[in-house]
């Protein structure tokens, strides 16, 4: 929390101060500067801080949950494409048995596997079909058809190539029974048509051009031997017309093979396609769960971290304004930009602080009143007092006065002269009395004229003083002691008066300590210089502590009538005062009195 | 009892004392001045008086003090006061201390003599 606080009085606050009548002043009511203030209640606070995590193991499940089920389709895809394999295999394995035997049942079992295959094709919905490639499908489809097409191409062959293989037979057995009959030229011997036969059945056994070129070196032998040979030509033309049925077939077997070999690279690449596509989703869903893990190790704890601060936060403010508070600082108030469960709880509390503060100033203008009632009642009695005290003081004089000049009247006839002298200077004396009393009052009031400052070494002014009273400590066996420095300290002042102060509070010690003691005075400089410090100490009977505040008050005496008016120490005061001075009492009943003089030092402005 | 009554007058101020001893003497009373009340309650303890009239701020020993011993001693003496201090209260507490009377200075001889004489008036009258 921030200690930069803002002056912003709120309108809750200016109701409740109109309501309380409390003082309206705005910046009177001070408010702790806020940070960046959410309008989220507590618990919408908790709820995001637990939905986002939750969201994202949600979304990482879901879409982990997608892909494992688009595995599981392309599972089946590839055993779709596997069974396909399979039906071609069958059919390929047909097919060669058919090539190997040529025969009908192989060429029907080879139809049957082709219609199994055609039929599992069709049986594939077209959503599989769609989502597997509608041109790898139609290309099946062709390639099956092309590949049907060869074979029933291949089975017509065969059966020319029978027919064929017959007419080559049977021609040959014919030239034989020619030969045989001797009805041919010499040349043509038996041996020659057996080998030539022999020949014949080794091209049929083996197919190969090899073969093909004895037999057909063979036949052109016979062309050379009987260039004309009627007999000889139907199988020598057979012969050829083989050779011919035997390359056409050779062409069919090739096409045949290549188209079967194309149908299962199609089948093959289907599956691979599909195994393809399962490793790539597998590839995805293990980034996916990786994201989804990095996410909720680090957002999920970021975020529970966060609300925790937004929660606690309004709350910490609200405890850290109460700290302050309870310091003593009522004019502060909790803030009231919380949107959530503490703000009611910071009107509450402000709504409090309102009446406290309330009962607070109530309790403090009683205070003050009482206390100015007790003033009153002071200067009241101190008034008093000051009446009595001039009372008194006057009364006697007059008093002695009065009774002087009656009897002088009474016995003016008897009276001698010296009597009469010594009765008129009674007169006088008292009436000196009772002026020296107006006097001091006047002083102590300040209306008496102006007195004299000037430039003078207090130290001389101390020493004088001491000079003064020299004799009264002698008498009343009392020992001096003085710590004044052997230095000159000018001060601002008028030196008689200084006098007064000073023999005022050595007169004083002196009745304190009655007829023995040590009386110390003191000079020395203060606060760098500019003050002068004079302290008189005693070792008399004290003053008791409930006395010293009065010390200073016109009037006020504890002494007996005639050794002082009251009006000694209060004229002291007015007098230091004069002085831009202070003074100061310290005492201890039964140890002694201290009174400390302080004057500033002379300036050459003043 | 003698002719003359014997006066004591106790003033921290000297000249009341000499003032009223002379002209008290003049009417005929036996009077002593003392100054202070320490001196005075000496003498009381050794001699008999009829009359004190006495000051009421004296230092130590006050006119108090002065009136409550000299009460004690002789419940008769007329115990007059004298004081330039002239609160209500004062007196009043003088009074119910039995004191005969309480007179504020500065004040005539005459007044102090008629209550003096009111004072001899009553003794006499008690005496017989």
């Amino acid at each position: 929390m921030t200690d930069d606080y803002s002056l912003i009085p709120t309108s809750d606050s200016r109701i409740l101060n109109s309501h309380f009548h409390l003082p309206s002043n705005p910046q009177n009511i001070v408010f702790l500067k806020t940070g960046v203030s959410m309008q989220l209640k507590i618990w919408h606070k908790m709820i995001i801080g637990i939905t986002i995590p939750s969201l994202i193991a949600l979304v990482g499940g879901f879409l982990t949950y997608g892909y494992i089920n688009d595995v599981k389709n392309r599972q089946s895809f590839v055993q779709l494409a596997d069974d396909m394999k399979e039906h071609i295999l069958e059919v390929r394995r047909n097919e060669k048995n058919f090539l190997l035997h040529k025969d009908i049942e192989y060429y029907k079992y080879f139809q049957s596997s082709v219609s199994i295959l055609k039929n599992s094709l069709s049986n594939i919905s077209p959503q599989t079909v769609t989502e597997i490639g509608e041109d790898n499908f139609s290309r099946l489809r062709q390639s099956i058809q092309t590949y049907s097409g060869s074979m029933n191409d291949l089975y017509v062959q065969y059966q020319h190539e029978t027919d064929v293989v017959e007419k080559v037979r049977e021609d040959g057995r014919k030239l034989e029974n020619f030969v045989a009959a001797k009805r041919s030229p010499g040349e043509l011997s038996m041996n020659f048509i057996l080998n030539l036969r022999r020949l014949e059945k080794n091209y049929m056994l083996f197919r190969d051009k090899g073969s093909y070129n004895a037999l057909d070196n063979a036949l052109m032998q016979i062309k050379n031997i009987i260039p004309f040979c009627f007999e000889c030509m139907p199988y020598i033309e057979a012969a050829r017309d083989l050779s011919e049925a035997y390359n056409q077939s050779d062409l069919l077997i090739n096409d045949l093979q290549v188209n079967g070999e194309g149908l299962e690279t199609i089948t093959y690449k289907i599956a691979s396609l599909e195994r393809q596509k399962i490793n790539s989703f597998l590839g995805r869903t293990h980034n996916l769960l990786l994201l989804a893990l990095l996410l909720l190790c680090t957002l999920g704890p970021l975020l529970v971290y966060k609300t925790a601060t937004y929660i606690v936060a309004p709350i910490k403010r609200l405890a850290d304004i109460t700290k302050k508070i309870s310091e003593g600082d009522l004019n502060l108030r909790a803030p009231l930009k919380e949107h959530d469960e503490t703000y009611s709880l910071a009107q509450s509390f402000n709504t409090m602080l309102d009446h406290l503060q309330l009962t607070h100033q109530s309790l403090e203008r009683s205070l003050e009143l009482l206390h100015e009632k007790q003033v009153e009642a002071e200067k009241r009695a101190s008034l008093g007092f000051l009446v009595s005290g001039i009372t008194h003081e006057l009364n006697n004089p007059l008093n002695n006065i009065s009774l002087t000049a009656e009897t002088m009247k009474e016995d003016l006839n008897e009276m001698t002269l010296e009597e009469m002298k010594d009765y008129i200077q009674d007169i006088l004396s008292q009436s000196e009395r009772a002026k020296h009393i107006v006097g001091d009052l006047l002083e102590f009031v300040g209306t008496r004229k102006t007195t004299v400052m000037e430039k003078l070494d207090i130290v001389n002014v101390v020493e004088e003083s001491i000079k003064l009273v020299a004799n009264q400590l002698r008498v009343n066996n009392i020992n001096l002691k003085t710590n004044i420095p052997n230095m000159v300290f000018f001060v601002n002042g008028n030196a008689s008066k200084l006098e007064e102060v000073f023999v005022n509070i050595i007169v004083n010690a002196v009745h304190a300590m009655k007829d023995s003691g040590t009386l110390t005075v003191c000079v020395k400089p203060d606060n760098g210089n500019k003050n002068i410090l004079i302290e008189i100490s005693d070792t008399g009977c004290g003053i008791p502590e409930k006395e010293l505040k009065n010390i200073f008050e016109p009037f006020y005496t504890t002494k007996p009538v005639g050794e002082g008016t009251g009006l000694g120490l209060s004229v002291t005061h007015s007098l230091v005062t004069k002085h831009s001075g202070d003074i100061n009492v310290r005492s201890r009943v039964g140890e002694g009195t201290t009174f400390t003089i302080k004057l500033p030092l002379y300036e050459e402005t003043v | 009892m003698p002719d003359k009554l014997r006066l004591m007058i106790i003033d921290d101020e000297p000249i009341v004392g000499k003032r009223l001893k002379r002209l008290l003497e003049k009417d005929g009373y036996n009077v002593e001045a003392f100054t202070g009340g320490t001196p005075a309650l000496e003498a009381l303890e050794k001699q008999h008086f009829d009359i004190i009239i006495t000051d009421l701020m004296m230092g130590r020993i006050d006119g108090m003090k002065v009136l409550e011993t000299a009460k004690n001693k002789n419940p008769d003496i007329k115990v007059i006061i004298i004081t330039g201090f002239g609160k209500k209260e004062t007196a009043d507490e003088a009074l119910n201390k039995g004191a005969f009377d309480f007179i504020i200075k500065p004040f005539k001889f005459e007044e102090l003599h008629k209550v003096v004489k009111k004072a001899e008036t009553e003794l006499k009258a008690k005496d017989n």
